[in-house]
Order: C-alpha cells, then structure tokens, then sequence
C-alpha cells in the first residue's frame, strides 16, 4: 500500500548506517525463499507426490522389478569403483600440488578441473571415438573380444572421468594452507612415508576428504550425460538409474518414472544431510578449516 | 657432537642461497646463524637437518660424512619456527611421536614412553598441559612443546629455525634466556637461526654472521660485536655512525681529523669510510678540549634521554654526510655539559674501523 512508498527511515526508528532497512531485509529473504520453493522444492515435494500417487505398491513394484534392481545394481558398482579409485587419485594429486614444486603443476591442477569444463556428453563421446568399433581402439579390442563401450566397464570410465575434480579440488587448497610443516616435523622425528601420511596428513585432511567423497559419490550415482553417450541403453544390462528413469519417462510410465527418480532424490538428500553433518564438524574443528588457529 | 660443513652451496632457480659456505661447530656448542632475510641461514639449518639437499658440499657429523644420510636417519632434533606441532594430537602424544614411530626392535614400551613424555614436559615446566590441544596453548607455550618434541628423540644435535620469531617481545626474552638455562643443563651442540642481533649476541656461545649466502663473519658475541670484519656485519650488528674521508699510505683524514691507520699501508689514495659506534665519540662543548687535536663541529638536533644512556642526534655543521650522528653518552656527561638542542657541540670518535669505500 501506501506504507511502500513512505521514506524508508520511518518504519524503523533508528536506521544504522551500514545495515539495510528492515523492510529491505524482509524483501530479499521473501524474494530468495520464494525462488527456492518454487524451484527446488516444489518439484523435490511432487517427484515424491507421483511416486506415490498410485499407492505404495505400484510404487514397490516400480523399484523391485528386475531391470530397475539391475539399474541400481549397476548405479552401485560404478560408484563402489569411481569413488576409491578418485579418491587414491584425489589424495595422490592433492599431495603432490600442496607439498611439493614440480615442472607442470598448473597443467596438472587445469587437467584436474577439465572434467568440470567439458560437457559430459562431449567426455562420453572421447570414450566412444577411443573403444568404440569404429575408434582408435575398436578393432583391437574387437579381436580381444573386450566390450567396453554399451557395456559396465565402458559406464565406470565415464563415471569416473565426471567425478574426477571433486577430491582432488578438495583437498588441494585445504593442503596447501597447512603448508608440510607438519610432515616435515614428523620426517625429522623419524617416521616414515606410510607413518607421516596416515598419522600426520591423513588425520588433518578428514574431514575435507570426506566431503569431497560424499561430493564424488552424488555426482558418480547422479551422472546422466557422459554415461549415456556409452551405455547403449541396453534393459537389464547397461541402465543405471538415471538412464532407466528417461526410459520409463518417454514409454509414459510416469508412476514408475518417478518412483525410480524418488530413488535419486533421496540419495540427494542423504547427501545433503552427511554434507551438513560434515561442513559443521569442519567449522568446530581447527583442522580443515585452512586457517592455522 | 660437532657439525662440519665443507663448501657448500645451493641454488633455488636463479638465486644462490649458499655460496661456499664451510662451517665448524664444535660439539656442545650453542651456535647463531645471524643474517637479514634472504641471507641463507635457513637453508643452512635445513641442509643439515638433512630437509634440503645441497647442489654441492657436504656436512660431517663427528667427522662422518653425512651429505647422503636420510633426514631420519641424522638423529636431530628441529624446532620449526611456527612450532609445526601435530594438531590433531594432544601435547602428549606431541612429545611421544618420536618414541611411537620407531621401528619395534626400539621402541619403548608404553609405559617408558609415558615416563619420558612426562619428564620432557616437566623440564619444559608444562607438565599440566598434556591432555590439552595445540591450538589451546599459547605461543610461547607451543614453542617449548615443540622444544620437548624435539628432545624426546634424544638427539645428538639440535636445530632451531627462529624459534622465537613468532613470540611477542616479553615471552621471547623470557624464552631465550630459558633456552640458554636449558643449553647449559644438557650440552647438547646447538645451532639457531635469528635475525635478532640482540638475541644471538644474548644467547649464543659463537655468532655465524651471514649475508647473501656468505659467511661474514664468525666469533663471539664480544668479538663480532667489537671487531667487525666488514662493514656489513658493522651495520647488522648495532647502530653506527659512517665517516667518510680518504685512506693514503697508512695516514686518513675523516672530517678534519688525522688519524694513523696502520693496517692500511699500501693505500693509494683511496677513499674511505670510518665506522664508529654511538657510544665511542667523545662530546665537548669546547672545541680544544679534546687534546687539541682536530675535532668535527655539530649541532646538538635532537635528544632522548631515556634511562641511563643519553642518546643525541647531531648534525654537522660543515655540510658533509646529511645522515644525522648518533651519539651515546652516560647520563653524568650528559648533566656535565648541560646539553640543550641546538648547541653546538665538537666531537671525535675514540675508536673506530676504517674500510675503503664500496664502489657502487
């Protein structure tokens, strides 16, 4: 009303001046909260609201019959090998650029954030030109008679390539500000390599590792784009869960598509929930928090 | 055990952080590295700790050769500058961590382990502080933790990187005559770096000067600090007053004085820069007071008489060296000549070192 157009300073009795007006304040936050219903949490509300519209047993059913089994089978064991594997590489690569000087790091830190540039379907379809049967290493591998694109190990190479940054560009800045100080008091105490890393390194780094697998493991049960170039799409074989709910969506069979999808929106917000546990536990202790006290 | 260094050097990129640097330490010795930043004392400490290797040159233990041996294998101990305590352990496990790491042949049983930490951190007076975290102690705190770290391994050298740089003013005090208490106690040779002239000429037994990865000057605190070698090590080492005048077969002449300089025979009419501590000028307010002898003419510019050292700034009254004199004078000479600013006053340096001038 008419109260939107009085000068600002009235509403509130003192105005200080580097805050902005309470009624500026109560705006932003209406404006922001607004968004976020609408499109966050709206649609997280109605992906369960259809999943569950025909009742809880087409809802069962949906996530029990045999090919979406085998789409969950196949979305865990690419994460079980995607996740361990980055996370060797992660800690390695992150060792490497924190402590030490070497020719080619920033080429390595630029490699390490290429999956993050590049369009997923663009890293699906590198994959593709290089095992593919008309690729670089098709015909060997044809004569070998190793299937690997439309097929699993075809699936965790994209998987992996995705998830690659998400460790290592945890790690990476974390390491760096503690700075090998700490190594170096421990190489002079005289403990050894294996000593240093897992009663030194690894105890500072925890808590930045964690969230950065807990990171890794969404985006390696999340990823559609990059997969779906190699996977072929085959039912029952080569559908992870993401792929298997475009293929129940485009047959029309939306109570199953999004019982399907429900699965992935609960994962995000397991996700989000250890990713909240994590990042307060990082905030109450000195140790990821990069800042040495 | 006594250190040996022999002619080493060491290059980062294009800066020689040690040039030919050979060095003796004698066993049970408390040794500083002095030098401005840049200098190479730190990578002198750390290449024999073994954490840096150098390009060339080696470092003797107790006449063993050393150059190649493993950081682990050197038995040092090495207090970082910014502590470098475990942060995810207690002090306690801080100070066992050397005795935890060892091979299982050495190792202590749990309760020997328990029984040294205890010791150390009572030597270190903070015996009450085992179960706390690093970051819950203070820094001076922290530094004797890393101090006690150090000393569990029982090493046969001990090495300090600027312990005491971090610290404020009062708690490094307190610290360095603590750590030269605790020196005296156990005899363990001992070599630290500082940039704190007034630490090393406080604490240490032998002062190793440094500067652009050379050694300037080795000696006591009395003789580096009375006997500079060069210029350099005069300026680093307490305040000093420069004349400049000319140098000619064994004669100079600085600002109106004759003076013999004996160790300069062969000069050829060089010029040459007198190098004078505040406290070795004489002040008259008389010109001819001084022996008769030729005397420099100053005004009295500025003056701090903070306790029982007076100290003025003078300027010369014939023009040369803008730089205002130091002067230092006991407050009795002070009363003695009834000293205001803008007096004029005539002076003469009663002790001084002559060398040529640098060429630029």
């Amino acid at each position: 009303m008419t109260a939107i157009a009085l000068p600002l300073p009235v509403t509130s009795g003192r105005v200080r001046p580097v805050e902005e007006s309470a009624w500026m304040r109560r705006s932003l936050i209406g404006l922001a909260l607004a968004f976020l219903t609408l499109f966050l949490f709206v649609p997280l509300i109605s992906v369960f609201y259809e999943a569950l519209r025909k009742g809880w047993d087409v809802y069962i059913a949906a996530i029990t019959e045999p090919d979406a089994v085998s789409a969950i089978q196949l979305t865990l064991t690419a994460a079980a090998i995607a996740v361990p594997l980055n996370l060797v590489f992660g800690v390695a690569a992150a060792w490497a650029v924190a402590k030490f000087e070497f020719r080619g790091k920033n080429l390595l830190v630029t490699l390490i954030d290429l999956p993050f540039s590049v369009s997923p379907v663009v890293s699906g379809l590198i994959y593709v030109l290089i095992f593919g049967l008309q690729g670089w290493l098709g015909p060997w591998l044809a004569e070998h008679d190793i299937k690997i694109i439309f097929a699993v190990p075809g699936i965790v190479l994209a998987t992996l390539f995705v998830t690659v940054p998400f460790i290592a560009r945890e790690l990476i800045p974390l390491m760096q500000s503690q700075g090998a100080e700490e190594e170096e008091a421990a190489v002079v105490l005289g403990a050894n390599g294996w000593q240093i890393f897992f009663r030194v390194t690894l105890p500072n780094i925890k808590w930045g590792l964690l969230y950065g697998v807990i990171l890794c493991n969404a985006r390696a049960m999340g990823e559609f784009g990059a997969v779906s170039v190699v996977s072929g799409h085959i039912r029952g074989s080569t559908n992870t869960l993401p792929l298997h709910v475009e293929i129940l969506y485009n047959e029309y069979n939306f109570a199953a598509a999004f019982a399907v999808a429900s699965l992935l929106a609960l994962l995000a917000l397991i996700t989000l929930a250890l990713k909240t546990i994590v990042e307060s536990k990082t905030g109450e202790k000195p140790v990821t928090t990069g800042i040495q006290e | 055990m006594s250190i040996e260094i022999r002619n080493l050097s060491k290059q980062f990129g294009s800066f020689s952080a040690l040039r030919d640097v050979s060095l003796e330490v004698k066993s049970g010795e408390l040794l500083a590295l002095l030098g401005p930043s840049g200098s190479g004392k730190t990578t002198l400490l750390r290449v024999i700790a073994g954490l840096e290797a150098a390009d060339t040159g080696q470092v003797l233990f107790q006449g063993e050769d050393a150059t190649d041996q493993h950081v682990r294998e050197r038995q040092v101990g090495f207090v970082f500058q910014h502590y470098a305590l475990f942060r995810n352990m207690t002090i306690f496990e801080n100070v066992a961590f050397g005795l935890r790491v060892r091979p299982k042949r050495f190792r202590p049983s749990a309760a020997e382990i328990r029984q040294r930490v205890h010791e150390l951190l009572k030597l270190v007076q903070l015996d009450w502080l085992a179960d706390r975290y690093p970051h819950q102690l203070s820094g001076g705190q922290r530094q004797r933790i890393a101090l006690a770290r150090a000393l569990a391994v029982e090493p046969k050298i001990l090495l300090l990187d600027e312990p005491f740089g971090a610290l404020d003013a009062k708690v490094r005090k307190e610290l360095r005559s603590w750590l030269r208490r605790l020196h005296d106690e156990m005899h363990i040779t001992s070599v630290f770096v500082t940039h704190d002239q007034e630490e090393a000429l406080e604490v240490a037994d032998r002062i190793v000067v440094m500067n652009e990865g050379r050694i300037e000057q080795i000696g006591t605190p009395d003789e580096v600090y009375e006997h500079p070698a060069s210029p350099f090590v005069y300026k680093f080492l307490g305040k000093v007053n420069l004349f400049h005048g000319r140098l000619h077969r064994g004669r100079a002449w600085i600002g109106g004085i004759e003076i013999d300089a004996p160790e300069h025979t062969e000069a050829e009419e060089l010029s040459a820069v007198a190098y004078v501590r505040p406290h070795d000028i004489h002040v008259d307010k008389v010109g001819n007071a001084l022996n008769g002898e030729g005397t420099i003419a100053a005004h009295v510019a500025h003056i701090l008489s903070i306790g029982p050292v007076v100290r003025l700034e003078l300027m010369r009254d014939d023009g040369k060296d803008k730089e205002l004199i130091e002067v230092e004078i006991s407050r009795e000479r002070f009363r003695e000549l009834q000293l205001t600013r803008g007096d004029q006053v005539f002076i003469k340096p009663s002790r001084f070192d002559l060398f040529p001038a640098q060429i630029h």
